[in-house]
């Protein structure tokens, strides 16, 4: 092995969820490792947009291409538009990266359906979408790497947070049987699973971050890119053995009681 | 720093034991090739000396230390031995390990002898190494302790009781591990190596080529080494009680035989 092993140069990223702090750190440890990177935010929302046009500068100084799409993940034509695009443009699409979070957490008795459905939509189902809008360009090539980004809540329970506790759960179960649909065609599928990080929506509280912080066993949150850089080796040439699994970066929670 | 540079070992050194072949000595390699300087351990000198005459081809200096990892004085001398080498140990691989005499045992045609040797073997030897190394990694300010499982920590196979025992154990020894030294900026993980044949002819038909593997082939040993490297290096440092798992997707469902579920539609007037 060398540490070539690791370089992506020459391949083509789709980062769903560029936006969010795990999904920008994802893009720009991709282009870091020599990716083009698209990038696309989950819902039509201005703000998604800005942070995303600020992760494609920062790509574009790593000398990478940059797209950037403005994409409501949970709707189905434009998710398959956003794909089509990107084969258009690179001819190919080697890594796609799924980093959807739409927190959400509220006593179950409370919980309407429509805010039932965007939390499962958002988190889960948008998944679906862009592995489905993937998989002819992925079968074709005979390869192709998905990566999703889940929560350590797709593993642990937490009281008032059923929906987004169901949908990442469901994210990590989708992961593994689609492994198994894709795993003679070249394609794996694998979940990177994240921990506490700075800058995640569900923790924005100061006294909160304070007290995961006691809690986990590595006694500090995450910074983004400690858990996103595990993206690159499972982009990697190197990880054709590794399907259906998940790569857990929580410094230690799921360890502990 | 870029992604790529925090991948580097280099001035690091790591401690593989069982580095004498297999599995042991392709992470040996990786690790060197990544920047860090080895000690190899195992029983066999001559197999040692061909590793560290590999790791020497790739600009590392490796020490060998012939070890028997069931003796936990033997493994004070190695950790001592590797201290007056080099002056500290920021990596160890523990990897020694086999199943060879408790495989396809009944349990009631099970030895003492053959559960205490494989106990002795494959989890013992973690726990002397991890005490011997642990004091030097809190006094230089952390480190990275690799574990080496197997399919069969998680799950069952036919008559391997001692060894899906052991392997069971290592991952909560490894968890425990996490538990309770993450605070000193030691991180330990688990490597879980499915089916390696090392181009060994034999393995590969004893192994049917991996056709129940699902993604329908064994193990590359080149696979291996980023895995390692991976773990032993900074861009791991959240990862912390935790594994990759190389081993083509049984664990995500089954083995092949299990395929494909039956194409099952909606009841009529259920699609929306």
């Amino acid at each position: 092995m060398s540490l070539e092993s690791f370089s992506l140069a020459g391949k083509t990223a789709l980062v769903v969820g560029a936006h969010t702090a795990l999904g920008r750190a994802a893009a720009i440890a991709l282009a870091e490792a020599g990716a083009d990177v698209v990038v696309t935010t989950t819902s039509l929302n201005s703000r998604e947009s800005e942070r995303l046009s600020a992760c494609a500068e920062v790509i574009r100084s790593l000398t990478r291409k940059s797209i950037t799409h403005t994409l409501d993940s949970t709707n189905e034509a434009d998710v398959a538009s956003i794909l089509q695009q990107t084969v258009s443009e690179f001819d190919k699409l080697d890594i796609l990266v799924n980093a959807p979070d739409l927190p959400f957490a509220k006593p179950l008795a409370q919980i309407s359906l429509a805010e039932w459905q965007r939390v499962l939509n958002e988190n889960l189902t948008s998944v679906y979408l862009t592995c489905r809008a993937a998989s002819p360009t992925m079968l074709a090539q005979q390869s192709g790497r998905i990566i999703n980004i889940v929560s350590v809540l797709g593993e642990r329970g937490m009281a008032n947070g059923s929906a987004y506790c169901a949908a990442q759960a469901g994210v990590l179960n989708l992961t593994r049987a689609l492994s198994l649909e894709w795993a003679r065609n070249g394609i794996t599928v694998n979940a990177i699973g994240a921990g506490w990080a700075e800058g995640m929506g569900m923790i924005a509280d100061e006294q909160l971050k304070q007290q995961l912080a006691r809690y986990v066993p590595n006694k500090r949150l995450a910074q983004p890119h400690e858990i996103s850089d595990a993206v690159v080796y499972l982009a990697s040439d190197s990880t054709g053995f590794i399907t259906g699994q998940t790569i857990w970066l929580e410094g230690g929670v799921l360890s502990r009681l | 720093m870029r992604v790529l540079e925090k991948i580097r070992l280099d001035d690091k050194v790591a401690i593989v034991t069982g580095a004498g072949r297999g599995l042991g000595r392709e992470m040996a390699l990786a690790l060197a090739e990544a920047g860090a300087d080895i000690v190899a351990a195992a029983r066999t000198q001559s197999q040692i000396d061909e590793t560290a005459q590999l790791v020497r081809t790739k600009g590392r200096r490796c020490l060998t230390v012939q070890t028997d990892v069931t003796d936990s004085a033997s493994v004070n001398r190695m950790v001592e031995a590797t201290i007056a080498e080099f002056g500290k140990i920021d990596i160890l691989v523990n990897n020694a390990g086999g199943a060879t005499r408790g495989w396809n045992k009944p349990l009631e045609t099970l030895s003492d002898e053959i559960w205490h040797n494989g106990i002795s073997l494959n989890i013992t030897s973690t726990f002397y190494c991890c005490r011997a190394v642990l004091p030097h990694m809190l006094k230089h300010g952390g480190g990275k302790i690799i574990n080496v499982t197997s399919g069969l920590g998680v799950r069952a196979s036919r008559y391997n009781f001692m060894y899906s025992t052991a392997k069971a154990g290592m991952i909560n020894f490894t968890r425990a591990l996490a538990m309770n030294y993450a605070d000193k900026n030691i991180q330990a993980t688990l490597i879980l190596p499915g089916i390696f044949p090392h181009d060994d002819p034999e393995m590969m038909a004893f192994w049917q080529g991996g056709k129940f593997i699902p993604v329908g082939r064994t193990g590359k040993d080149d696979e291996l080494g980023p895995a390692c490297v991976f773990l032993a290096s900074d861009v791991s440092n959240y990862m912390n009680g935790e594994m990759i798992a190389l081993e083509g997707g049984g664990l995500a469902g089954g083995e092949v035989p299990t395929g494909f579920a039956p194409i099952v539609p909606l009841p009529e007037g259920a699609q929306s």
